[in-house]
């Protein structure tokens, strides 16, 4: 038998928070994204095909890919680092790192921006360091790279850390008790408990990510083929009121934004399946 | 530890003190460069000519009303966004229905589009070439590039974190206490006030703090629909870019510290709230 849409319930208030449920969700979320894609529909896929496939956008697109990933594998490794520092150690000082990991969620992007660069300008601290031994950071891909490093900074380590939490030492002590050093304990019964959520944590870094502007666009010097974001295409079609070509990039975006979202829900699922939480 | 063995002898399972202090010296390092730095950054750039000049930046014309406009959008937004959150948290978690998952995805969608796509969509929404929004221009309700496009686009980008901080809590709270005051006789308004609220008020309160911190500093999605007009739609993040971009690095950088001082009191406040009210959390209490 077919279960019914919605369950008899005693409870009340069914009709009111549904109410405001849906239709807030409609108003403020579902129909613009719906309008975006109205607009795309309209416009027809080879349409946007075409806008699409030109080499400035394509670059922008393999760009914000390609540094998204490897910012997004740095937070892997440090982000999980992090994680095992903050829980399974006790140092002075370490409520003030954990607080801090969640800095670049709380700091405005444009701040983050402004600041960055300061820091990696040629003239700024860190930036004239580099320049001493010809290393260009501001205005450069180094520039995004570290740029997307600190917006996905805490997704792993948020995301690792109550499953450092949960590992009961009795398992440690019996892979010790069975001969293996430290080292190979982490390798071969730590961080394969760690990896679904890591990898969990990985891909939100990486979501976010790919759709960043505000701490980028200060950073990145927006040089065509070079140094040009996707979302900064989007701005400026609209700027020339290019409707059309906003959204056709827009839609590119959304579908890469998409398949990343199932990827994370695969990686949940199949954790689910191999170790039973996460 | 038995004093025979004291300074060789180690647990099983700790890391030799060696590495465990290397592993310690690299997070600080990294924390170090990648976050402290940036926030001293701020400070050190908007005091770069003292405290005077500083203070004097906000103090202008375009300054003030961007701080007004800011603020006036958190205080549309915030309760706005806790509103929903709480009836959403309330449908979702005191009835069964089905197509519940497939409605917290919805709810999380905002977490995973791009600002600017976002704040696309709204353009493509209400945007004077389209049929809604021609038709409230026509009226003499713009939405684009005014107040209520600006707000628009800022509940889009925080609708999740209310609600997501509140399904955790009540789910894990189940219905038993609701239900015994509705047995009781209590109306389902009497019931939410003094036996749901008083439950959830501390994962309330961290939801629309988060909320708070992320509305008034986004910028992506805000700097699509607000058209930067100085003095009328330009919020704080805005007026930062623009005073950047025409080298006011003192100007810039002292309203990004008024920033950065939210930002900080948000996250002292959010450790606050964690450690006295861990119980009562869905973040500090997963699983």
């Amino acid at each position: 038998m077919r279960s019914p849409l919605i369950h008899r319930s005693p409870m009340p208030g069914l009709g009111l928070s549904m109410g405001i449920t849906l239709t807030m969700l409609s108003l403020v979320v579902l129909l613009p994204i719906g309008a975006l894609l109205l607009k795309g529909a309209s416009f027809g896929a080879g349409n946007i095909w075409e806008t699409v496939n030109r080499e400035r956008i394509w670059a922008a697109l393999f760009l914000s890919f390609r540094l998204s990933f490897f910012a997004a594998l740095f937070n892997l490794v440090f982000g999980t680092l992090l994680a095992w520092v903050l829980v399974r150690y006790r140092f002075p000082g370490r409520r003030i790192l954990d607080a801090a990991v969640d800095l670049p969620f709380a700091l405005p992007t444009a701040v983050a921006g402004i600041a960055l660069t300061a820091l990696y300008a040629p003239n700024g601290p860190f930036g004239s360091l580099a320049a001493a031994v010809g290393w260009k950071i501001a205005y450069t891909q180094w520039g995004i790279f570290i740029a997307l490093i600190f917006v996905g900074l805490p997704f792993v380590t948020r995301t690792v850390q109550p499953v450092v939490e949960e590992i009961e030492r009795e398992v440690e002590e019996a892979s010790a008790t069975l001969g293996a050093s430290r080292f190979h304990t982490l390798r071969r019964v730590i961080l394969p408990m760690l990896m679904p959520a890591a990898l969990t944590g990985f891909a939100l870094s990486l979501a976010r990510a790919v759709g960043e502007y505000g701490s980028v666009i200060f950073i990145a010097g927006n040089i065509p083929l070079k140094t040009e974001i996707a979302p900064l295409l989007i701005v400026i079609q609209l700027e020339e009121f290019n409707y059309d070509a906003a959204a056709a990039i827009g839609i590119a975006m959304l579908l890469i934004s998409f398949a990343i979202l199932l990827v994370i829900n695969l990686i949940q699922v199949w954790s689910r399946r191999r170790i039973g939480y996460v | 530890m038995s004093d025979a063995t004291t300074g060789k002898f180690r647990s099983a399972t700790e890391e030799a003190p060696l590495a465990r202090w290397a592993l310690i010296g690299l997070a600080v390092l990294g924390l170090g460069i990648l976050v402290a730095a940036p926030l001293i950054a701020v400070f050190a750039e908007a005091l770069a000519q003292g405290w005077k000049a500083a203070v004097a930046s906000l103090g202008n014309r375009d300054a003030q009303s961007a701080i007004r406009l800011t603020l006036m959008i958190a205080a549309i937004a915030v309760p706005l966004n806790a509103a929903f959150g709480i009836a959403a948290a309330w449908f979702i978690t005191k009835f069964d229905f089905r197509g519940k998952a497939f409605l917290i995805t919805l709810i999380d969608l905002p977490f995973s589009v791009s600002p600017v796509v976002a704040g696309l969509c709204i353009v493509l929404m209400f945007g004077t070439n389209s049929l809604v929004g021609g038709w409230l221009v026509a009226h003499g309700y713009p939405i684009v590039f005014a107040l209520p496009g600006i707000v628009l686009a800022t509940m889009f980008i925080t609708f999740p974190f209310v609600a997501r901080e509140l399904i955790p809590v009540m789910i894990e709270q189940g219905r038993a206490e609701e239900e015994a005051a509705l047995t009781l006789g209590a109306t389902g308004w009497r019931t939410f006030w003094t036996v749901t609220l008083p439950n959830i008020r501390w994962a309330l309160l961290y939801g629309v703090l988060l909320c708070n911190a992320r509305a008034m500093g986004e910028f992506g999605a805000v700097a699509v629909v607000s058209g930067k007009i100085r003095g009328q739609t330009a919020t704080m993040p805005i007026t930062i870019e623009m005073l950047y971009n025409e080298y006011l690095s003192v100007a810039a950088f002292s309203m990004a510290a008024v920033l950065t001082l939210l930002a900080l009191v948000t996250l002292l406040l959010k450790t606050a709230l964690e450690i006295r009210h861990a119980d009562q959390l869905a973040s500090t209490r997963r699983h």
